[in-house]
């Protein structure tokens, strides 16, 4: 169950990148699925070929980054609706991702990762990991506050609430929303390099249905714990993240099949996003904003 | 400050939907100036707004602002010198961002956006002081979100906006057209103090003839797509609506005689 807590804490990171997208710019991206990849990818390759393990993680952010740069452009200047700009990036990064690493996996058991130093002295598993896993999201969601509250950052959410607005204020959108979908992605290849390294290993199948498991912790978090600021929202997407790990670990002790996973997350999703839709939950106002959290693509307020 | 020059636009030329909205239009507003356009559906007036803001290139002519040829920049460039109130009153602030936040996004145009918190101390202070010249008690709501407030209240605040960071040039597109008479009254009176506040050379789309003639030092006419009355100091002061009207139908009555005399 600790394990759990502790994939939670480095998928925050992940899910912190997709709250950005999702809830703040309000662009359904779906980049994430192969930009996670990558990040591990070029960490995991890196590391094996003797970089230090910190600088090959910093460099499993930056090709995120520049995966999200690349979804960015396809929709701004190439005109390509969000969705499509995303899987297309995904598509395409699969290819990459597999020349990266020469191959479907790169094992990382006989180097030293960021890791290691907490595996041989039995940090793992224990109240220190927790926590030494728990400053790193927190680290990032401050990060990711005080960047939303910036006048850049403002300019971002803007773009993601009024978009004539924020342009009749001086703002270039088509910036703002490469630089917000650049930060996302860069979060989301950060946390493919952390998970490699925790893991022990890099595969080409890591990212699959990341996206899904992102948005349900973002919707499990907001839920739960509220979303009414940004620092709250960021908190509750952190919070959000352990919860999801956590009701998947007991889902497995209870005896479902590990391969069932996928659909159980979807399933979940589905149901945060039909629920206001019927009469008697209508009215909950925490469910209406989820709706909105997961159903950027159709119209406000479809009844 | 804004020379609007020999300025013509077609919308789908060579259909038979074709429809021209503005035919060589040259407009020139001088420092200060506080222009009302009216017009009926059509005339162009919107068009016109549009293309000084960038929405809308024109076919022929040039938009320049205080000496410097904007017809080709972005509608984002060109904003720095721009400040826009819309007809809807939902369309110029963001819903979800608190009211102090929709300032500071207000108060960095024309500024180069970086990495300095968007809300400090000292500029919650100006935002307070400028809230309370609105005399609506948002000065004690910042951190309300702004999706809370009415259409009036969020009319205002879209005002005040387009206005304290003072801009070269105040765009008005109707921008009480959907507001009850009392509020829209309300906007009119915010919107004269504002410009006489700030000196704002000012193009203020309007419905409205009594509007256009109460507010503002000259007032322009448009029909089909031409300027055919403009009036400004002595004789806006003395006009009627009664006057414009039989303008207008001067106007109507002169162009049906050219029609029957081509016949």
């Amino acid at each position: 169950m600790i394990g759990a807590v502790e994939l939670g804490l480095i998928y925050a990171v992940m899910a912190l990148g997709v709250y950005l997208t999702f809830r703040i710019l309000n662009f359904p991206d779906l980049t994430v699925d192969g930009s996670f990849t990558t990040g591990a990818a070029t960490a995991a390759v890196l590391i094996t070929a003797g970089t230090s393990p910190l600088l090959a993680t910093l460099a499993g952010a930056a090709a995120g980054l520049a995966a999200g740069v690349v979804t960015g452009l396809l929709h701004t200047k190439g005109g390509i609706n969000p969705l499509l700009a995303g899987i297309l990036t995904q598509i395409g990064l699969y290819s990459v991702n597999l020349r990266i690493m020469d191959g479907a996996n790169v094992p990382l058991l006989r180097v030293d990762t960021l890791i290691t130093p907490l595996r041989e002295n039995g940090l793992l598993g224990g109240a220190a990991s927790i926590a030494i896993f728990g400053s790193l999201a927190i680290l990032v969601k401050i990060a990711l506050d005080w960047f939303l509250h910036t006048d850049t950052g403002l300019a971002l959410q803007a773009t993601g609430d009024n978009e004539a607005m924020i342009r009749s204020f001086g703002v270039n959108t088509d910036r703002t929303k490469i630089v917000g979908l650049a930060l996302s992605n860069g979060l989301v290849g950060l946390c493919g390099a952390l998970i490699a390294q925790y893991q022990g290993f890099a595969d080409i199948s890591m990212g699959i249905g990341l996206i899904i498991a992102g948005l349900a912790s973002v919707i499990l978090g907001q839920a739960v714990f509220g979303s009414r600021v940004i620092i709250v929202s960021t908190l509750a997407v952190v919070l959000g993240s352990v919860l999801y790990r956590v009701t998947i670990q007991i889902a497995l002790q209870a005896g479902l099949d590990p391969n069932d996973m996928k659909l159980v997350s979807a399933v979940l999703v589905v149901i945060a996003l039909v629920l206001p839709r019927w009469g008697v939950f209508r009215r909950v106002g925490a469910l209406r904003s989820l709706r909105r959290t997961a159903a950027t693509t159709t119209s406000p307020g479809g009844r | 400050m804004l020379s609007i020059q020999s300025v013509s636009k077609t919308f789908f030329p060579g259909t038979p939907n074709e429809r021209v909205a503005l035919d060589d239009i040259t407009l020139d507003l001088a420092a200060g100036e506080f222009t009302t356009v009216i017009g009926s559906n059509g005339a162009g007036k919107s068009t016109l707004l549009n293309i000084v803001a960038g929405r809308i290139s024109p076919d022929r002519g040039s938009v320049v602002v205080d000496g410097e040829d904007v017809t080709r920049q972005p509608d984002y460039r060109r904003a720095r010198h721009l400040g826009r109130v819309f007809q809807d009153p939902l369309a110029g602030t963001a819903p979800d961002m608190t009211i102090e936040e929709n300032l500071a996004i207000a108060h960095a145009r024309g500024k180069r956006r970086g990495l300095g918190l968007g809300v400090t101390r000292a500029k919650r202070e100006l935002f307070r002081r400028e809230l309370a010249t609105l005399e609506l008690g948002l000065e004690n709501r910042l951190k309300l979100k702004v999706g809370m407030l009415s259409g009036g209240q969020r009319q205002a605040l879209s005002l005040l906006m387009a206005t304290f960071s003072e801009p070269k040039i105040l765009l008005l597109d109707e921008h009480t057209a959907a507001l009850d008479p009392q509020r829209a009254d309300l906007i009119t009176r915010l919107t004269a103090e504002a410009v006489e506040r700030h000196h704002l050379t000012t193009l203020m789309v309007t419905h409205n003839m009594d509007q256009a003639l109460r507010v503002g030092t000259r007032l322009i006419m448009m029909h089909e797509g031409r300027v055919v009355v403009d009036i400004a100091g002595e004789r806006k002061r003395g006009a009627t609506v009664q006057d414009l009207l039989s303008a207008f139908e001067q106007v109507k009555g002169a162009e049906l005689d050219d029609r029957t005399l081509l016949r």
